[in-house]
C-alpha cells in the first residue's frame, strides 16, 4: 500500500512519518510512536479508552486515520505530566478512586481535560453527560465524577490553565 | 511509583503494550455459522495442525468427568458449534496485515440446524456426534421429602439472560519460546491456571512454562480460563520460533469469550401462613453453550447448593442440569452462580409476601437463621437474623418501602475459599517483596498486603512491594476470583509472615524488625481452606418508571458485612462498581442471537454497558463482624452483584404492579 507523508506534533514534539492511509491514529500512536498509554478497548467507537486531544478537542483515536492528523497538535496521556509531576487531573483520579483496573483511565483523563477546558462550572449531571463517550466497567463512575470535581478544585487552586 | 501513579500516567504495562523483537501478530478465522459440518479448511494453522482439546482449568474449568466428545477442540474439527468458534489462525509482522491474511483462509461448510435455547437443547437432537443428549451433567441435590399439607404452595419460573463480562481490556497474550522455555505474558486473573492449562494441552513439562501477568484491564471472571487462542499462540511461537502476539477485538470478544449467566429456574415453595418456608423444590438449568467442561458444567450445582441462602429452610430437593446449545461456552461472570441463586430465592420470597399480604422484609426475617444451620442442599450458614434486623433498620426499609415503594434483597456471599492460595515473601537488602498465587486486576491487592505485613511483622509499608503475578516465583497458586483474594491470599500471607518471624527468632533468639530487614529471608505458604465462609448483605433500591417504561434507579443502598475492612476506599469503589453491574443486568445488558444463531449484539452499546448517566445515588453501610479467618475479613467483590438485581427488580415490580420473572427487564413489558 502506498504510504503518505504525514507530519504532526505529539505532546509538543514534531513527528514525521510515512503512513499507510488505512492506519488508525490509535495504531500510529501505540505501534509506530510507542505511546502505549492510549488504549484500545473496542473497535466500534464506544468505549473511549483511546481518547486523545487533537487541537484541544477530545477525539477517539480509533475513529480517526493517522493521516488525518497531518498538521495537527495531539496531546496524549503521556504529555500531561510536567517534569515528572502528575497533572492535577491525574492526581485527582488517584485520590478520589477514579480507577480500578486503569484501562479506561487515560481516556477518562483526556476527556476530563477537554471537559474542564470547555466549562468549569458543570454540575454532577452535566459531568455525567460529558462522560457518556467513555465507558468504565469497574468503578461504576461515581469515583470518576468525584475525580473530575476534585481535579477542577485542584486546578483552580493552582490557577492552572489547560491542559 | 505506586500502581495507581503508573496507571494514571499511561505507564501501565498491559499485554498489548509489550513489544518483543521480531514479533508476529496472530489473527483468528472464525466460524460464520452456529452449527455446521466443516467440509474443508485451507490456509493458516488449522485442524490439521492441532487436534487436541482445550485444557480445563481456572474458575472457568470443571475438573470432574465429562464426555471427551463434548470438550472444545483448539481448532474446530468436524463441526463448528457457535458463531465465532476458531477455525484457523494466520500470522504476519503487522496486525493490519495479519487481518488481511484472514482472506486467505477458505472454509467449506455444510449448514446444520442450530440448537439455541434450553428447551431446544432438552428436546432436540444432540449437537455433538458421539453423544445421546445435550445434557452435560445432571444431578439431584437434597433428600426427597413428602409434599406435606402446607397451607401455602407457590410456583414460578425465572430466566436470567446471558451477559458478556466486557472488561474494558479484551483478552490478549504474547507468547515467546526460546528453544527451551515457553514464556507467556498475559492479561489474566490466574497465572497458574494458564500455566497448568498450556502445559497440559501442549504436553509440556510445567517447569518449561512461565506465565507472567501483564497489567490486566478488568476481568470479572472472563480471564482465568484457558482459551483456544492462547494455545494457538503458544504453539505458533514454538513452531515459528518468533514471539507471537494475539490481541482480540471487541467484536471477537462478544463472539468468542465466555459470557456469564444464562440460567433458568423453576421454583416451588411450601410455607406456613406466618411466612415460614418449610420446603423447597426446583429445577435449575444452565445454558452451558457449545461445549462441556467450562464453568457452565459446574454452575448449576453451585447455584442449587446456595439456593436457600441465608434462610433456615429444612427440606429441599432441586434438580441441577447443564445443557449444551450452539452458543459460545458459558463462563463465570462476577458472582458466578451466587446472583442467580439469590434472584430465584428472593423472587420467591417476594411472591410469598404478596400472597400472604405481608411485608417482604418481615417474611425474610421470619426465615432468617437464628443459629448456625446447614441447609439440605449443603450450604452452611451462621445466624443471619441479627445482621438482617440491623440492616433493615439502617436502610430505613419500612419507611422507604411505604413511601417510595423500595424493593429489598437479602443475600449471603459464599467466598470461594476452596483450593486455598499461596503467598511468598522475600527479604533482601532491607526490601520486602511479595508474590501471591492469584493476580490483581484492579482490586489493589497491594493495600492488604502492606497492611497485613505491617501488622504481623511491623514492616513499614513503603518497604513492601507486591510484584506482578509470575508462575516462576511461586511453587503453586490458584487465582483471583470468587471474592477470595484478601481472604485466602491474605491468610497465606499471614502464615508466610509467621514463618519469617520464626526464622528470625531461631537465628537471633527473638524477633525484631531490625534483624528481619538486615537479613536475607524467604518463606512461601500454600494454604488450603476447607470451611465455608459467609458474608451477609442486604440491598434496598428505589426506582422511577416513566410512561415509556424507562426505569431510572434512584437510590441503591446497601449493608455489607465485610468482616473487617482491609481497604475501605476500595470496598466502597467495589460496592459501587458491582452495584452498577447489578443494575446493568436488570435494565440494560444482554447478548442476543437470532434463530439461526447469528450474534446480533455488535457493540458495547448493544451489549448494554451502563454509562455514567445511569448511576443512582448510593448509600453504603459497611459492617465489620470479624470472621474466623486470621485477618477477620469475609470477602466482598461479588457481593453487590448478588444483592442488587433482586432489590431493583422488586422495586420495579412495586412501582408498576407487574410480576417480573427475568432479566433484563425491557421497557416495553412495563407499559403493556
Amino acid at each position: 500500500m502506498k504510504k503518505v507523508k504525514t507530519s504532526f506534533k505529539v505532546n509538543g514534539n514534531p513527528v514525521e512519518l510515512e503512513l499507510e492511509p488505512r492506519r488508525l491514529l490509535v495504531s500510529v500512536l501505540r505501534d509506530d510512536l510507542g505511546l502505549t498509554g492510549t488504549h484500545q478497548g473496542c473497535d466500534t467507537t464506544n468505549c473511549g479508552a483511546c481518547t486523545v486531544l487533537v487541537d484541544g478537542k477530545a477525539i477517539k483515536s480509533c475513529t480517526m486515520l493517522g493521516v488525518q492528523a497531518n498538521g495537527k497538535e495531539i496531546l496524549t496521556i503521556e504529555g500531561l505530566a510536567t517534569q515528572g509531576q502528575l497533572h492535577p487531573i491525574q492526581q485527582a483520579f488517584i485520590e478520589k478512586q477514579g480507577l480500578q483496573c486503569g484501562f479506561s483511565t487515560p481516556g477518562m483523563i483526556m476527556t476530563t481535560c477537554w471537559m474542564l477546558s470547555q466549562n468549569k462550572n458543570l454540575n454532577d449531571e452535566e459531568i455525567k453527560r460529558m462522560l457518556h463517550g467513555n465507558l468504565c466497567r469497574c468503578t461504576g463512575y461515581y469515583g470518576i465524577v468525584e475525580s473530575v470535581k476534585y481535579a477542577r478544585k485542584l486546578m483552580q487552586k493552582e490557577k492552572r490553565v489547560m491542559p | 511509583m505506586s500502581v495507581s501513579k503508573l496507571l494514571v500516567a499511561g505507564a501501565g504495562e498491559y499485554v498489548d503494550d509489550i513489544k518483543l523483537p521480531n514479533m508476529l501478530y496472530m489473527a483468528v478465522a472464525r466460524s460464520i455459522y452456529a452449527h455446521a459440518r466443516v467440509l474443508s479448511v485451507q490456509g493458516g494453522l488449522n485442524r490439521a495442525d492441532l487436534k487436541m482439546t482445550v485444557g480445563r482449568v481456572g474458575e472457568g474449568g470443571w475438573g470432574g468427568q465429562v464426555n471427551p466428545a463434548v470438550v472444545q477442540p483448539v481448532f474446530a474439527q468436524d463441526t463448528v458449534n457457535y458463531v465465532g468458534q476458531p477455525v484457523a489462525a494466520v500470522f504476519a509482522d503487522d496486525r493490519y496485515v495479519a487481518e488481511d491474511k484472514l482472506d486467505d483462509v477458505n472454509v467449506e461448510y455444510e449448514k446444520l440446524k442450530p440448537v439455541m435455547t434450553i428447551d431446544e437443547a432438552l428436546s432436540g437432537e444432540p449437537i455433538h456426534a458421539g453423544t445421546n443428549s445435550n445434557i452435560v451433567r445432571q444431578l439431584w441435590l437434597g433428600e426427597d421429602f413428602e409434599d406435606s399439607s402446607s397451607p401455602v404452595v407457590l410456583e414460578d419460573e425465572f430466566d436470567i439472560g446471558r451477559i458478556i463480562n466486557n472488561p474494558l481490556e479484551p483478552r490478549g497474550i504474547l507468547a515467546d519460546y526460546d528453544g527451551d522455555k515457553l514464556t507467556v505474558y498475559i492479561s489474566t486473573q490466574a497465572v497458574f491456571s494458564i500455566k497448568d492449562g498450556l502445559a497440559q494441552t501442549l504436553k509440556l513439562n510445567p517447569s518449561k512454562v512461565r506465565v507472567i501477568q501483564a497489567d490486566t484491564g478488568g476481568a470479572f471472571g472472563l480471564k482465568s480460563a484457558l482459551y483456544p487462542e492462547y494455545i494457538m499462540a503458544a504453539y505458533a511461537t514454538m513452531k515459528y520460533r518468533r514471539p507471537v502476539k494475539w490481541i482480540e477485538s471487541r467484536t471477537e470478544n462478544f463472539a468468542a469469550s465466555q459470557p456469564g449467566r444464562g440460567v433458568r429456574g423453576k421454583m416451588k415453595i411450601f410455607a406456613e401462613k406466618n411466612g415460614t418456608v418449610t420446603a423447597w423444590r426446583g429445577e435449575v438449568t444452565v445454558d452451558a453453550g457449545a461445549y462441556g467442561g467450562t464453568a457452565g458444567t459446574s454452575s448449576p450445582f453451585f447455584i442449587v447448593m446456595q439456593l436457600t441462602g441465608p434462610y433456615g429452610i429444612k427440606k429441599a430437593r432441586v434438580l441441577a442440569t447443564s445443557v449444551m446449545t450452539n452458543k459460545p461456552p458459558q463462563g463465570p461472570y462476577r458472582g458466578a452462580g451466587r446472583p442467580e441463586a439469590a434472584f430465584f430465592r428472593e423472587r420467591m420470597m417476594d411472591l410469598l409476601a404478596d400472597e400472604l399480604g405481608k411485608d417482604a422484609g418481615e417474611v425474610r426475617l421470619i426465615n432468617a437463621t437464628t443459629e448456625s444451620f446447614k441447609s439440605p442442599l449443603g450450604l452452611e450458614i451462621e445466624a443471619s437474623r441479627p445482621f438482617f434486623e440491623k440492616a433493615i433498620a439502617e436502610l430505613k426499609y419500612p419507611e422507604k418501602s411505604r413511601r417510595e415503594k423500595a424493593g429489598i434483597g437479602f443475600f449471603v456471599l459464599l467466598s470461594a475459599l476452596w483450593g486455598g492460595e499461596s503467598a511468598k515473601i522475600t527479604v533482601k537488602d532491607g526490601k520486602v517483596d511479595v508474590w501471591l498465587g492469584g493476580n490483581q486486576h484492579g482490586q489493589e491487592h497491594y493495600v492488604f498486603v502492606k497492611k497485613l505485613l505491617n501488622e504481623e511483622l511491623g514492616i513499614p509499608q513503603e518497604r513492601v512491594t507486591l510484584n506482578r503475578g509470575d508462575s516462576d516465583m511461586l511453587e503453586d497458586g490458584v487465582g483471583a476470583w470468587g471474592s477470595r483474594s484478601a481472604i485466602v491470599a491474605g491468610a497465606a500471607l499471614i502464615a508466610a509472615a509467621g514463618k519469617l518471624k520464626k526464622q528470625v527468632e531461631s537465628e537471633h533468639g527473638s524477633y525484631t524488625l531490625e534483624e528481619l530487614l538486615k537479613g536475607n529471608y524467604s518463606s512461601e505458604v500454600m494454604e488450603d481452606q476447607n470451611r465455608q465462609l459467609n458474608a451477609f448483605g442486604a440491598v434496598l433500591a428505589t426506582v422511577a418508571v416513566d410512561k415509556y417504561g424507562m426505569v431510572k434507579v434512584k437510590e441503591c443502598a446497601g449493608c455489607y458485612d465485610v468482616g473487617r475492612a482491609l481497604n475501605p476506599k476500595m470496598i466502597e469503589s467495589q460496592i459501587i462498581g458491582g452495584s452498577v453491574q447489578g443494575i446493568g443486568q436488570v435494565l440494560y445488558e444482554g447478548v442476543a442471537y437470532d434463530a439461526e444463531g447469528n450474534l446480533l449484539t455488535k457493540n458495547l452499546f448493544d451489549a448494554g454497558l451502563p454509562i455514567a448517566e445511569n448511576i443512582p445515588k448510593f448509600t453504603i453501610r459497611v459492617f465489620e463482624n470479624p470472621s474466623w479467618m486470621p485477618h477477620g475479613a469475609r470477602g466482598l467483590g461479588e457481593a453487590p452483584t448478588i444483592g442488587v438485581p433482586a432489590a431493583v427488580v422488586r422495586a420495579i415490580e412495586k412501582m408498576t404492579g407487574k410480576r417480573l420473572r427475568h432479566t433484563p427487564v425491557k421497557p416495553e413489558e412495563l407499559i403493556e
